[in-house]
């Protein structure tokens, strides 16, 4: 017994001993979430990387998007993960100001590789001195109406808070006459935290605000104007009853049943609510318009700025191979490669001139409206804490507002003390 | 055979429990006593300041409390509704019993995480099928939004765990009921006692020791549960359902603050540990009687 144990042992070892050594470079790529065609795009982009670079063989992965940051934060601070990853660009600031991320600014094409992106976008990877990836997609918040809740009502997308209270009011009805409400004008993603703070953040914008100071070191939200943008909220949920009661735990799924079923006329949404609409309903027909300003600024409803949020692909700081953790990137993001965002449905903006640029982009769907709102979008806050202070703070506060716990004065207080504290604390 | 053989051969199982068990702790309650950031490090030793912070904080007492609700509320929910279907089960009605002894089992055997979104959709506030029959029966008039109502999201992850955790109790029962000596019933009967008074002085003094050790498992079960929580509210709406192993991964992976993070832990771990020995206990006074 003890020779059989003692042959099997040997021969394992002799096994392991004898594989033949990988020749070559191996980077791995973890891709994180994105729509089906989109993983699929990824899959045969590494495997076309790797038929064409003799020398350098990528391994692909594929993670969620919702465990991103538990990820990464693990990884990366462990000095493992991926040679080559996609992530918000805002992680530029919390992750490259820390080090993990590689100042591709570096590389001694960059300024060539740089000429290939709309400029305000590719600003969006930098943090301080360097730029820490290059723009993959790029997303503008909107609101989406629905066109046959809004046609049968008679009445147009709003572009004021006024007009937007009075459509959501309007459109929130008992259709079947049996006593309750059945259809509500607006609907919010309450029940994901990240989400919220990124649907509340371009009304902010749009009434003239700033989160943060210029300096990153003060909380701007709290402003008169700010309690303003959350009363309207408040007011809508608390007077008009407008807003989708059960609201606070709605995911994207929710919402998406709740829009495809003409149950909700408005939701604040981007260019991904297109394919995950047509998943329901295909072909189902609506208004994308920008987020309403205040009244009073109605003047500058073409200028005023959404919140801007994009994915950028970058290198690890970790890696061993950063020219050919380099060579992955551009692959992925050449003109050619980003023209797929045009010609496929992603759910996201294409960041490249030449493909921005294209005679396909012409005929896409909403694009043209998404390009202008990103040229005076604004992304969150370059500060390492700015997504705790969006995630753990801004939403329970708000949220604690609207179903009417605290008052909106309250909330902004609350949270501005909450988030000048992380501030403080980074500093 | 030498003295060191049995030590030998139990060493490798005390290295791999040494290693995925004493490490992880030891290191969980070192991180608790530093400043521990992932992006930084570890950093300077700061004695209880995480303690001191998580015990300031007022959503660790919401959920503290909330927590001895669901464990205590849930766990006694789910031992009487485990009681009732063990006495029905008991009254061996044919073929019958089998059939409804497997229907009662389903809940124990489905995942937590398959539990979790199945009760979400039922609950749903707009297409759920709860909300669908109580319009039916004119219970209520419109969709009520069970989860989300900080008012009652808790309840319903309760009774979540109640459906989850009744045929545990169930089977535990139904054995205790089967061990419980026929003699006992037949002289009750020839002394006069009534169907209630046979229940109340044989059955349930013969289950007490059961019920013991279901009670404690329940809520030590309970106090661990995160599964059903978190895929049902998160610990939402507005923190109305957080409970402290939901809170643990709140602070360490949404906040990013280790140290508290580890330093909940080691109290909720503090807290088990007190409900094991008394588990223990009770075993051990059992197996002596």
């Amino acid at each position: 017994m003890r020779t059989i144990l003692k042959a099997f042992l040997f021969a394992g070892l002799f096994a392991v001993s004898c594989s033949a050594p990988r020749d070559g470079v191996e980077l791995q790529l973890w891709n994180f979430g994105g729509l089906p065609g989109l993983i699929e795009w990824v899959r045969a982009r590494a495997d076309s990387f790797n038929a064409t670079h003799q020398g350098i063989r990528v391994t692909q992965s594929q993670k969620s998007w919702n465990m991103i940051r538990e990820l990464l934060y693990t990884n990366l601070s462990a000095g493992t993960g991926p040679d080559v990853m996609n992530v918000h660009a805002n992680y530029a600031a919390e992750f490259g100001g820390a080090g993990f991320f590689y100042p591709i600014n570096t590389f001694p094409d960059f300024e060539e590789v740089k000429s290939w992106f709309e400029p305000h976008l590719l600003e969006s990877t930098r943090y301080g001195d360097n730029y820490y990836g290059l723009p993959s997609s790029a997303i503008a918040f909107t609101l989406v109406c629905n066109k046959q809740m809004f046609d049968a009502a008679g009445i147009a997308p709003p572009r004021t808070w006024s007009e937007f209270r009075r459509a959501a009011k309007r459109l929130t009805r008992d259709t079947d006459g049996d006593g309750t409400t059945d259809q509500w004008g607006l609907v919010l993603l309450g029940g994901d935290r990240g989400g919220f703070s990124y649907r509340f953040a371009p009304f902010l914008y749009k009434a003239g605000m700033n989160i943060l100071s210029e300096d990153l070191k003060r909380v701007e939200f709290d402003s008169p104007m700010g309690v303003q943008t959350l009363q309207l909220f408040v007011d809508m949920h608390q007077i008009d009853r407008s807003i989708t009661p059960g609201f606070l735990a709605y995911q994207h799924s929710e919402i998406n049943d709740l829009f495809c079923s003409n149950k909700v006329a408005m939701s604040i949404e981007g260019p991904w609510f297109r394919p995950l609409v047509d998943q329901k309903s295909a072909g189902k027909e609506f208004y994308t318009v920008p987020v309403p300003v205040p009244d009073h600024l109605l003047s500058q409803y073409e200028t005023l700025p959404t919140l801007q949020d994009m994915v950028m692909y970058t290198i690890s700081a970790h890696t061993k191979h950063p020219n050919e953790a380099w060579e992955l990137l551009k692959y992925f993001r050449t003109p050619e490669a980003d023209k797929y965002w045009i010609t496929e449905e992603l759910g996201a903006v294409a960041t490249t001139l030449e493909a921005l640029n294209s005679p396909e982009a012409a005929s896409k769907e909403n694009l043209a409206l998404y390009r202008h709102e990103l040229r005076h979008a604004r992304p969150w806050p370059p500060h390492p804490g700015i997504i705790s202070i969006a995630r753990n703070v801004i939403t329970p506060w708000c949220q604690k507002a609207i179903v009417g716990e605290i008052s909106a004065e309250e909330a902004m207080r609350g949270a501005a003390a909450e988030a000048q504290e992380i501030l403080d604390g980074a500093q | 055979m030498k003295r060191s053989t049995p030590y030998l051969l139990l060493l490798p199982a005390l290295l791999f429990t040494v290693f995925v068990l004493v490490y992880p702790l030891l290191q969980n309650l070192l991180n608790s006593l530093h400043r521990v950031s992932l992006i930084r490090g570890t950093g300077d030793w700061i004695g209880l300041a995480n303690y001191a912070k998580v015990f300031e904080d007022s959503v660790f007492w919401l959920a503290f409390q909330n927590t001895l609700l669901y464990a205590s509320v849930g766990t006694l929910i789910s031992l009487l509704v485990g009681l009732g279907f063990a006495l029905l089960l008991n009254m061996k009605l044919g073929r019958i019993t089998n059939v409804m002894g497997f229907v009662y089992t389903i809940p124990w055997v489905i995942s937590p995480v398959v539990a979790g979104f199945a009760w979400k959709w039922l609950l749903n506030d707009n297409f759920g099928i709860i909300n669908h029959w109580l319009i039916s029966l004119g219970l209520t008039t419109e969709g009520i939004t069970w989860l989300g109502d900080p008012t009652t999201a808790l309840l319903c992850v309760i009774v979540a765990r109640v459906w989850q955790f009744y045929p545990f109790a169930m089977v535990m029962f139904l054995a205790g009921l089967q061990a419980i000596p026929e003699e006992q019933y037949e002289a009750a009967a020839v002394d006069g006692a009534s169907t209630p008074g046979k229940f109340f002085h044989i059955t349930l003094p013969n289950l007490r020791s059961v019920t013991g050790v279901l009670l404690l498992l329940g809520l030590i079960w309970s106090f661990n549960d995160f599964n059903m929580v978190f895929v049902m509210t998160r610990g939402g709406p507005i923190n109305a359902s957080m409970v402290l192993p939901v809170l643990v991964r709140e602070f360490s992976f949404v906040q990013f603050d280790l140290g508290k993070g580890s330093a909940l832990s080691i109290l909720i771990f503090g807290m088990l540990i007190a409900l094991s020995l008394l588990y223990l206990k009770m075993i051990s006074r059992r197996e002596a009687s």
